[in-house]
């Protein structure tokens, strides 16, 4: 009898005490009511619910970077300079560049990540050595010594700020602050500064879908412009297909293998202002009033797939097409505004004329967790 | 005689029962403070976190979208480990192994994500007792995200 109320006991107890320690691994226990979790508000009911900065299936944002980017054989045809007496520099010969080359480094890191604002400050360097078929001499025209002896390079700070409004409206803003030119150990002053920022209204209606409209100060074309943009990412409801794009900046179409792989088709308006600026005797071009516009369309095919973990490769291939490598001689102000051409305006100093070479660009990333 | 002892146990096992409820419920330990049902920034997701022995772990018990659009329950297609693409979502353990370290925080433990089959190291700060700062980091702190959890009402038993 003792022994029968002994295992009446156990098996009592062993059956009672089960559920507190019934959760095992992956397993959806059919013991639950998961419909008890439906219809849950906050506790502290003051609380409320925000758009969410990404969307399913979206990139993983690049932390920190670092990379090489390539660009194979194209000439520059240089036309006639314009000095600043008025008396113009001819032309000369077309010359030919072996490759662009050079690296790519930077970083973006959150400072705040909240559901009601997210802060990210970032920094960048990239530089760009020009290798000429043949060594310019003080014979050829001014920017071909220029490009080959200093090259280009371009450092800056930005940041990104998130902030929604409700559970689906959003606003977003970035700016950037770039040094670019073709200084060298010392750093060019602050006046030459170039100023880029963004600012958009959004909104997120489903979790697979985000879009926004705003207005952009860019010199993604060389130049100084104001223009619209329009934000649009979109993941297909099998998470196999997506699209990326902040028109007119970039626009990819993505493919995802797996969230590890993906490939991306599309195109990248890139460009800067590059200030000649060197205390150094010699050429006109150095002059330090002068800025080289350089606009470029990077037509490409990107494939990015993890190494490891949260370390990424990013491989990119594809063609550069040029859309500007105009130089600006600037004596009244720090900037000219045409607005693509709409606005009357000075000539350009010098217009200058360069074919379109393929390009390679690898890069290790950190991705965001 | 046996009639007594069965009321006896029957009685023991339901006061151990209640007794052991309510120290799942109650606990004065300030650890328990995590003990609840939380909601990602995302909405996407609820999670229920229990303390087992004397570690917190968090288990999917809600999603938005429970069922892939063929109407089957969304399992863990991400999972690196091709074994348990099959296992499904919702009753899913995805914060493992946190141990109370006192000032409101929980560490050493990991946090998955299964949009992209992740697993990161995890800190967890109690900013108010309706708010957790969920901190997925990679190797230092400093290179990680945080995520931001609110507090949901328990729900009501009177359903099962």
């Amino acid at each position: 009898m003792m022994r029968h109320f002994l295992k009446l006991t156990t098996a009592a107890i062993v059956l009672t005490s089960t559920p507190v320690f019934a959760q095992t691994d992956g397993t959806a226990d059919d013991d639950i009511d998961w419909s008890l979790y439906e219809d849950l508000g906050f506790e502290d009911e003051s609380m409320k619910r925000y758009a969410n900065a990404k969307i399913e299936g979206l990139s993983p944002a690049k932390l920190i970077s670092i990379g090489y980017d390539f660009q194979g054989s194209y000439s520059i045809a240089p036309g006639d300079l314009t000095m600043a007496d008025g008396t113009t520099v001819e032309g000369g010969d077309a010359m030919q560049v072996n490759s662009t080359a050079g690296i790519r480094a930077g970083f973006n890191l959150p400072v705040i990540s909240q559901n009601n604002l997210v802060w990210q400050m970032g920094a960048n360097y990239w530089n760009t050595s020009y290798n000429y078929a043949e060594a310019p001499t003080s014979s050829d025209n001014p920017l071909h010594q220029t490009l080959s002896e200093h090259g280009l390079r371009t450092s800056g700070i930005s940041t990104t700020i998130y902030k929604p409004l409700d559970d689906t409206q959003f606003i977003l803003f970035q700016g950037s602050a770039d040094m670019s030119g073709t200084y060298g150990a010392s750093a060019m002053p602050a006046q030459y500064l170039k100023y880029s920022a963004a600012a958009l209204w959004g909104k997120r209606p489903t979790e697979k879908k985000q879009w926004g409209v705003g207005l952009a100060r860019t010199y993604r074309v060389g130049e100084l412009n104001y223009i619209p943009v329009i934000l649009y990412n979109k993941t297909s409801a099998n998470n196999k297909w997506g699209t990326e794009a902040l028109f007119p900046a970039r626009v990819h179409v993505r493919r995802t293998i797996n969230p590890r792989n993906m490939v991306f088709l599309g195109y990248e308006l890139e460009g800067q202002s590059f200030r000649m600026y060197e205390n150094l005797p010699g050429f006109d071009l150095r002059d330090e009033d002068l800025e080289i516009r350089r606009g470029e369309i990077r037509v490409r095919a990107v494939y990015e797939f993890s190494l490891k973990n949260f370390i990424w490769m990013s491989v990119q291939a594809g063609y550069r097409i040029n859309y500007r490598y105009d130089v600006d001689r600037l004596v009244s102000g720090p900037d000219i505004y045409r607005a693509f051409g709409l606005l009357d305006s000075p000539n350009y100093a010098q217009m200058n004329m360069l074919t379109n070479p393929f390009y390679v660009n690898i890069s290790v990333n950190l991705v965001s967790p | 005689m046996l009639r007594k002892l069965t009321f006896l146990a029957v009685s023991a096992v339901i006061a151990f029962g209640t007794l052991s409820f309510d120290l799942q419920q109650k606990s004065e330990d300030p650890g328990d403070r995590l003990v609840g049902i939380w909601e990602p920034s995302n909405g996407r997701s609820r999670i229920k976190i229990d303390r087992i022995g004397n570690k917190y772990y968090g288990r999917v018990v809600w999603l938005i979208e429970p069922n892939d659009p063929d109407g089957t329950p969304r399992t863990d297609i991400n999972n690196p480990n091709p074994d348990l693409r099959n296992v499904p979502l919702r009753g899913f353990r995805m914060c493992k192994d946190f141990v109370y370290q006192g000032d409101d925080q929980w560490s050493e433990g990991t946090l998955y994500d299964p949009n992209n089959g992740s697993t990161y190291q995890g800190t967890i700060t109690m900013r108010d007792m309706n708010t957790l700062d969920m901190r997925g980091y990679i190797g230092v702190e400093a290179i990680g995200r945080t995520d931001v959890w609110k507090r949901l009402k328990m729900p009501s038993r009177k359903k099962k």
